[in-house]
């Protein structure tokens, strides 16, 4: 039996966000969705887990207080720069050293982990995505067996979709 | 440029696309004319900075004892400029503040370009600017390690962790408008927009790792926006120089910082939204919520300045006291008052809610706050070398063609970029405008029944 895409486009994200709570409880789980702004709705229709990404923020975040202070505990005992008799570690200005460097590299792997996880920087269109997601339409795109498509079509309709289609052909992620 | 078509009082996502992507068509023969003045300008600094790097700092006003004035006047001047986009961008989007998004996308390019500006200063003020890379730690054999006590090398971490980070978050929010922009495109802005979209679609899973993403990134960029104009603060107060020895500086400096960005973000986009066509956008009541910022910052740094002075008379010192008597009365007296005048007494019209929303008087009482703001910088700097501890040490300064012309051609290199990003790229984020949709709305429809 041949896979299928439908692809259904909505006006607004609360159509979407219910389309998606319908599929859903119709175990429906191989589609994807495509809004032009980060939709509350949907995310919580979806239901995904928070973002891994935040993990990522404070690996570089401790990295870099990590990385203050080896570089000014380690280049102070290196050299032992004698400034006015101060003590050789002084404390209150590292934590401007390591404050900056964790803000530094906390940023940093946020940027780099948040294009990692969504599959950024890419060439391959997802299958399904038209333009018009990106400007006032917001998307599902369910894959599924062709015996299925008719029960998953009336469910989007019925929802409230504004237009169905299906794409033959397309491949399951 | 011809007049940009109304939009709709009840605009859709649509129209907030048209109206963004529409400034980005290709500029006329005037817009590349502006371009060239402004780059000419920087061409003429730049060989003026050439010439300076081959014969030597000497050919600038900097004498004993005022080795700091107008380089160093200008670089702080331009980090303060820089922090009004990280407040509106991460500071009022934690606050999730309505108005912020129309303007956030302006503010934030205006960091970039103003840090970018800012770091060429101190690397200007090397006499030897080809052994720059010696604040930097790195092993060598030459005895030779960046002191971490001191605060001139807090700046270099701070300030390059700002532009960073600043620039991370102003790509990161411009990924999905660029996609968006790539949909619109042909030929090779297509391809360009294409590269920069890097493959965004705009899938639940982008968002949610963006949404996430976002949020942290702004969370981390507001401490780091108060620490940055705190430590370029410390620069002068952890010097034990009279005029600059004080723990006033760090709140003092970032609530100055705050209200010369502002205000310059007022003083660019007042005539950018009538040249650009997006007044529909950039409503009157974006502009008045600006303008209460600048009313506030401009209290708090009216309050500083009466601290500063009451510090001064309280503590008892002869030296800080004559200083700050030199300050006022002295020979650049005019200049601490032309200060007053511009940061203290000309803001204090926009308790006036007319003022607030007209762009005329707006404007003008912004380039008032620029230009007072600039003499704050160099009352500070300059003026307090000017007299020191040692009365026979006393001289003046006075800045030479050399320093005149690098200033003019750092705002030119400053408005220039601007003016080439503003056509380019999208000068509005359409993703959070949509967001806020129901805001611009409401704003649109304050706006024409004002009209009225």
């Amino acid at each position: 039996m041949s896979t299928i895409a439908i692809i259904s486009s909505f006006a607004d994200d609360t159509r979407c966000a219910q389309a998606i709570e319908e599929l859903r409880a119709a175990q429906v789980g191989n589609f994807n969705t495509f809004s032009p702004i980060p939709s509350h709705k949907i995310e919580h229709a979806i239901g995904r887990s928070k973002s891994p990404v935040r993990w990522l923020v404070l690996a570089g975040g401790i990295s870099g207080v990590l990385a203050g202070l080896a570089i000014t505990i380690g280049t102070t005992y290196e050299w032992h720069l004698n400034a006015g008799g101060r003590p050789l570690l002084s404390w209150p200005p590292f934590i401007v050293i390591c404050f900056e460097l964790m803000v530094l590299l906390g940023g940093i792997f946020g940027f780099f982990g948040v294009l990692m996880l969504s599959g950024v920087p890419t060439t391959v269109s997802a299958p399904g995505y038209d333009g018009r997601f990106g400007e006032d339409r917001f998307g599902i795109v369910v894959r599924c067996e062709e015996a299925e498509a008719a029960r998953v079509e009336s469910m989007l309709k019925e929802s409230g979709a504004e237009e169905v289609v299906r794409e033959n052909g397309a491949q399951p992620r | 440029m011809a007049a940009a078509p109304k939009i709709t009082a009840e605009p859709s996502y649509r129209d907030i696309d048209r109206s963004v992507l529409r400034v980005m068509e290709p500029a006329g023969l005037a817009y590349w004319a502006w371009i060239g003045f402004c780059f000419t300008l920087v061409a003429i600094a730049a060989a003026m900075w050439i010439r300076q790097i081959y014969s030597g700092l000497g050919v600038t006003g900097l004498r004993e004892p005022v080795m700091w004035a107008i380089y160093i006047t200008n670089f702080v001047f331009w980090v303060g400029i820089a922090h009004s986009g990280t407040l509106i961008s991460a500071i009022l989007f934690l606050f999730r503040t309505k108005w912020r998004t129309a303007v956030y996308r302006a503010a934030e390019t205006m960091t970039i370009f103003a840090v970018a500006t800012a770091g060429l200063y101190p690397l200007i003020h090397l006499g030897r600017v080809w052994f720059f890379y010696w604040l930097l730690p790195y092993p060598n054999q030459r005895y030779l390690q960046p002191d971490f006590r001191s605060p001139l090398v807090w700046d270099a971490f701070a300030v390059s962790t700002y532009l960073t980070i600043s620039a991370l978050f102003w790509t990161m929010g411009l990924i999905p408008d660029v996609a968006n922009a790539r949909e619109a495109a042909t030929g090779w802005r297509k391809k360009f927009y294409t590269a920069l979209a890097m493959g965004w679609q705009g899938t639940d899973r982008q968002w949610r790792h963006y949404s996430m993403a976002y949020l942290l990134m702004a969370g981390l960029a507001t401490p780091l926006v108060l620490s940055v104009h705190s430590v370029v603060s410390w620069d002068f107060a952890m010097a034990i120089n009279p005029g600059w020895h004080s723990t006033l500086f760090a709140p003092y400096f970032v609530a100055g910082a705050i209200f010369s960005g502002v205000a310059m973000v007022i003083t660019l986009l007042i005539p950018m939204r009538k040249l650009l066509g997006i007044e529909d956008l950039l409503t009157e009541w974006h502009f008045d919520n600006l303008a209460k910022v600048v009313l506030l910052t401009s209290l708090v740094v009216s309050y500083a300045y009466l601290t500063e002075a009451f510090m001064t008379w309280y503590a008892g010192d002869p030296i800080e006291q004559m200083t700050f008597h030199m300050r006022y009365f002295g020979p650049w007296g005019w200049m601490y008052w032309v200060m007053v005048l511009c940061n203290c007494v000309i803001p204090l019209l926009l308790f006036s809610p007319r003022i607030r929303v007209n762009m005329r008087a707006l404007w003008i009482i912004t380039i008032f706050v620029n230009i007072g703001m600039w003499f704050e910088r160099f009352v500070i700097i300059a003026g307090s070398l000017t007299a020191n501890f040692e009365p026979s040490q006393w001289a003046g300064y006075r800045p030479s063609i050399t320093e005149i012309m690098i200033t003019i051609g750092s705002f030119a290199w400053f408005v220039g970029l601007f003016s080439l990003f503003a056509k380019f790229l999208p000068i509005i984020s359409m993703t959070e405008l949509k967001e806020g949709i129901v805001w611009l709305r409401k704003a649109i429809k304050m706006d024409r029944v004002r009209a009225e």
